[in-house]
């Protein structure tokens, strides 16, 4: 019984960890929180199609970029913010559902590579709209008044409710027959069809899924930093950060998400701050690490086991 | 199986955030300057051109025993931080210098785009921040106050060539611009469109090529079928010294060329050789200036001689530019005899100086007051200055 | 006139395009891997070229092949110590590895040999062909391919090893059965997609400048080439690379720079969506 309710303990006692940092931790340390409840509702999000189906998507930084800029321009014509990023999630998850039943038809390399042309298209279609975009010279997004703390706390709150809501779609579709199907998909896609899993429709159903909070965040992101351009709004570093994040905790679990990311930027922050030169190349090196030692992510690994044996085996665990 | 799994993660997570958290301390220092610096990444050349002037101001100003401040003197420490190259990354790097390390004061990044996003986590602290390489007015548009630049306006580089070229070249007439759709580039490509269209030139290619083309060839043989009397072209070093080559392979000839900023930077006329020769270009700076005012380096003389005893090789206008930035900054905690933030921002604003750099003084925008650009010219691999005639060392060669 | 040239432009563009995405094709074929590191690998040709010539005076045709070589040992072994160990599992893991090995050697390389944009100021000029003007380099480029292409195609259908690495390709567990080293097969593959990485930094340090900034540019290129001649086929890389540049080229002409790639990743997924084979409809190496 314990072990049913102990992942939801642990996801709560994150977000209060996250919720209390302007207590007890500097701006800075709140920006870091921020960050991390932004990429790990990017990463619950990228699970449902790539943890629950199995799809490798690189998609995520289209659906964050499209949100950014569809927040960015229903702001500037005087949305107000809030209903901003409602607009913003609404027409990427209608983007994402139509592309989502193009390209869905393609499996394994070609829908990877499908997935990462979206991000470079939708690039180039934003920065060579220029009436509408501002092209390369970017957008402003009318700042939001107060002083650094009010701001801080503001899109802490916001990107902790998109984590939480992102967190509770995901424990839905866990227990739901789509979370089932998908998992069926992911196992054997023929076998799911023949079993009754309609796998067009969920497939699209999970990488909608995978774009609705991604343009949320996009929008939140945009309005909470004021200004974006199309080079960092469509990052494909972002595309694939957000699946090793996932990568790192466990796909297809609910909290391995969580997990990895919190792992991933911490590693992230311990890095930038030590290693000035050479942080891409240990980032590089925590990746080759985690395929080769870590192929089910941190939750797949037996801590008790390694506990137990830990004096007389000198394993390669926990890049930490 | 699951129900064993959490607790050491969390562990991992708990010990993350606190190390993450952790101050990188450093030896005590009393005025501290924040730098955010895209040290890899496609803008490191740039950074580190920021990072050497400025430990070169460092080294000389703590030699003398620091800035002086209401009559003591303070020792100076540069904080830096790679962002990566990554917007989001120099915002999140400027607020740990502001909160975490507590800096005083901020320089910003390379490149409009960084300077603006930078420009406006300052802002909200009401941190004063001076930047050295964004001159799109854009930039200065939204975050008003704290923001200063010591580039003046694009503005001033476009009507002063455009009246040059048509004084050496009466017949001109028929102009070709194409720009990098990115901040800096786009704006000045823009620019010096209208400005020829206002002298009445026929700018007849008015284009812009997207963030990661690897080809010129479809533009330029446009360019070449409408028989220019000049091109102008920008860009990043990397896309110019393309444009330039592919100019030459496919036989596009004019006899003025323009590309901004290569010809400023050394590093474009290493890859181009004889290519670059006889290529025009504007720049904020240039050695063959002579100025002299105060700070650390008393005459633009003083300042070369130093920089090229360093570094075996001539400064470009980002090397003086960034000079200048922390040159103002000194002269105005100096004349505000106080390190509090809004004393010192007042200080930077009520600027009106003269420096190795060139005269300072800013707009209500924050941006240094616009004046003439000098105008060079690339002639037998070295810099030379066309205008403006109290500088100019050489003459205008026509290409072709 | 100006279609020809523009056609011309098109053709000698594509050829370098191809250069880029044979070996890429290659991998992806056999090894049914995705190889982020290709652009990386690229670019290191590059720099070794042009060092090779900057500071010994060494012509770049002449240090090509040395450098190509030094890929496929580099290739070889990276495939032997790292890629093998995970060459069976899904997509995802193959291509976040390569992408982890991508960024240690862009760090590198950015380290030690900065970002600043260099090149191999040789300038061969252009051929004029009853006024359309055909760059000498970018014929190199295009020689290149063809051969390179041609060679690969060659080996893959009359050497012992080609043999064995078409029957790898098709069924691997049924090629282990007859004795074939599949282990070995990869590494030799793998090593041969590097080769070409490294040919083409050689040719591309004449072309381009040399510059890690623009490795992320020369992958995307490879894959949207892959996609347009068909995923891992070698004569569909040289098809997709030539059509890629012509459809730039003449996209460029008529929208406008501004908006030339757009319309070459459109194309990209549309063929994608209708006909995953390719342009060429080939599949592997009949």
């Amino acid at each position: 019984m314990k072990s049913r309710w102990l992942p939801y303990a642990l996801f709560a006692a994150w977000v209060v960890v996250l919720a209390t940092t302007p207590l007890w931790g500097s701006n800075y340390i709140v920006r870091v929180a921020i960050m991390i409840a932004m990429f790990t509702g990017l990463t619950l999000s990228w699970n449902f199609i790539g943890g629950f189906a199995g799809y490798p998507s690189f998609s995520t930084a289209a659906f964050f970029g499209i949100g950014c800029y569809a927040g960015a321009l229903a702001q500037r014509a005087g949305v107000p913010m809030v209903l901003a990023w409602i607009v913003a999630t609404v027409v990427v998850g209608a983007i994402a559902a139509a592309l989502g039943a193009i390209i869905l038809k393609m499996r394994g390399h070609y829908f990877a590579i499908a997935s990462i042309g979206i991000v470079e298209v939708a690039r180039l279609i934003i920065s060579s709209w220029g009436s509408l975009t501002g092209g390369g010279d970017g957008l402003n997004v009318p700042l939001m008044s107060g002083g650094p703390n009010a701001v801080a706390r503001i899109f802490l709150l916001v990107m902790i409710v998109i984590m939480i809501m992102s967190f509770i779609v995901t424990v839905i579709v866990d227990r739901s027959r789509l979370g089932f199907g998908l998992r069926c998909i992911q196992q054997n896609e023929d076998a799911a069809n023949m079993v009754g899993v309609n796998n067009r429709l969920y497939k699209v159903i999970a990488y909608t899924l995978s774009a609705l909070f991604c343009g949320t965040i996009g929008a939140a992101h945009a309005s909470w930093t004021g200004y974006i351009d199309p080079s960092d709004s469509f990052s494909i570093l972002m595309s694939v950060k957000v699946p090793v994040m996932c990568l790192l905790g466990g796909p297809g679990t609910l909290l391995g998400p969580v997990i990895g990311t919190a792992a991933f930027m911490m590693l992230e922050e311990v890095f930038w701050a030590n290693f000035l030169d050479y942080n891409r190349a240990i980032l590089g090196a925590v990746i080759v690490i985690l395929i080769f030692f870590l192929p089910g992510g941190l939750l797949a690994l037996r801590y008790r086991d390694i506990a137990r044996r830990f004096g007389l085996l000198r394993e390669p665990k926990m890049a930490a | 199986m699951r129900s064993n799994v959490k607790f050491p993660g969390l562990f991992i997570l708990a010990a993350g955030l606190a190390a993450g958290g952790l101050p990188v301390s450093a030896a005590k220092a009393d005025i501290k300057i924040g730098a955010p610096l895209a040290l890899t990444g496609p803008l490191a050349d740039e950074a580190k051109k920021q990072e050497l002037v400025w430990k070169m101001w460092l080294e000389k100003v703590n030699a003398a025993g620091g800035i002086s401040v209401g009559g003591t003197k303070h020792k100076v420490q540069l904080v830096q931080y790679d962002y990566q190259s990554d917007g989001q990354r120099a915002a999140q790097l400027a607020e740990k210098l502001i909160t975490d390390d507590k800096v005083d004061f901020l320089l910003a990044p390379f490149g409009s785009g960084h300077t603006k996003i930078v420009g406006t986590i300052a802002t909200r602290y009401e941190t004063p921040i001076i930047a050295c390489a964004a001159s799109s007015e854009s930039v200065f548009d939204q975050t008003s106050g704290y923001l200063f630049g010591t580039l003046s306006p694009n503005i001033g580089l476009f009507g002063p060539m455009v009246k040059y070229f048509r004084e050496k070249m009466p017949q001109l007439k028929k102009v070709a611009v194409l720009g990098r759709d990115d901040v800096f580039p786009k704006s000045t490509a823009q620019g010096i469109s209208a400005a020829a269209k206002a002298a009445g030139l026929d700018v007849y290619y008015d284009q812009l090529y997207a963030v990661g083309t690897m080809d010129h060839s479809a533009s330029l043989s446009a360019i070449k079928a409408g028989n220019p009397d000049w091109v102008y072209i920008t860009g990043y070093t990397q896309d110019l010294i393309l444009a330039r080559k592919q100019m030459n392979d496919l036989g596009v000839k004019a006899p003025i060329i323009t590309m901004l900023a290569g010809p400023a930077y050394k590093e474009y006329i290493e890859g181009l050789g004889n290519l670059a020769n006889g290529v025009t270009s504007s720049t904020w700076w240039h050695q063959a200036t002579s100025y002299s005012g105060v700070g650390v380096w008393p005459t633009t003389e003083a300042f070369y001689k130093e920089f090229v005893a360093k570094e075996k090789s001539d400064p470009d206008y980002i090397h003086a530019s960034c000079a200048a930035t922390v040159v103002v900054l000194q002269d105005a905690i100096e004349r505000a005899g106080s390190l509090d933030k809004k004393k010192v921002r007042d200080a930077i604003a009520k600027t009106d100086i003269t420096t190795f750099y060139g005269p300072i003084k800013f707009s209500a925008n924050g941006m240094n007051a616009p004046r003439d650009l000098p105008i060079i010219q690339v002639q037998d691999k070295g810099i030379k200055v066309l205008a403006p005639a109290d500088v100019k060392n050489s003459d205008m060669n026509m290409i072709k | 006139m100006v279609y020809v040239q523009t056609l011309v432009n098109g053709i000698v563009l594509g050829a370098l395009y191809a250069c880029l995405a044979v070996g890429f094709s290659l991998v992806w074929g056999v090894l049914n891997v995705i190889n982020m590191l290709h652009g990386s690998v690229i670019i290191f040709g590059g720099y070794l070229t042009f060092f090779a010539w900057h500071s010994y005076g060494i012509h770049p045709l002449f240090a090509l092949p040395v450098v190509a070589a030094f890929m496929f040992l580099i290739g070889y072994v990276t495939q032997l110590l790292m890629i093998n160990r995970v060459i069976d599992q899904p997509v995802l893991t193959t291509l976040t590895l390569t992408f982890g090995l991508d960024l240690i050697l862009y760090n590198f390389m950015t380290v030690y040999y900065t970002a600043t944009p260099r090149r191999v100021t040789l300038d061969l000029g252009a051929l004029d062909l009853f006024g359309i003007a055909v760059p000498v380099d970018r014929v190199f480029g295009m020689v290149l391919a063809l051969a390179l292409t041609g060679l690969l195609y060659l080996v893959l259908r009359r050497s012992r090893i080609g043999r064995a690495i078409v029957a790898v390709r098709m069924d691997s567990a049924a090629a282990a059965l007859m004795g074939i080293k599949v282990d070995r097969i990869y590494a030799i593959t793998f090593g041969i997609g590097a080769l070409m990485a490294g040919a083409t930094g050689a040719i591309f340090a004449m072309v381009y400048p040399v510059t890690t900034n623009l490795s992320g540019t020369y992958l995307g290129k490879a894959f949207v080439v892959c996609v347009i001649g068909g995923l891992g086929s070698v004569p569909g890389a040289l098809a997709g690379g030539i059509v890629l540049g012509i459809v730039e080229s003449f996209a460029g002409q008529f929208f406008g720079p501004q908006h030339a790639l757009t319309v070459g990743f459109l194309l990209m997924l549309i063929l994608l969506v209708v006909k995953p084979t390719g342009l060429t409809g080939i599949k592997g190496y009949e």
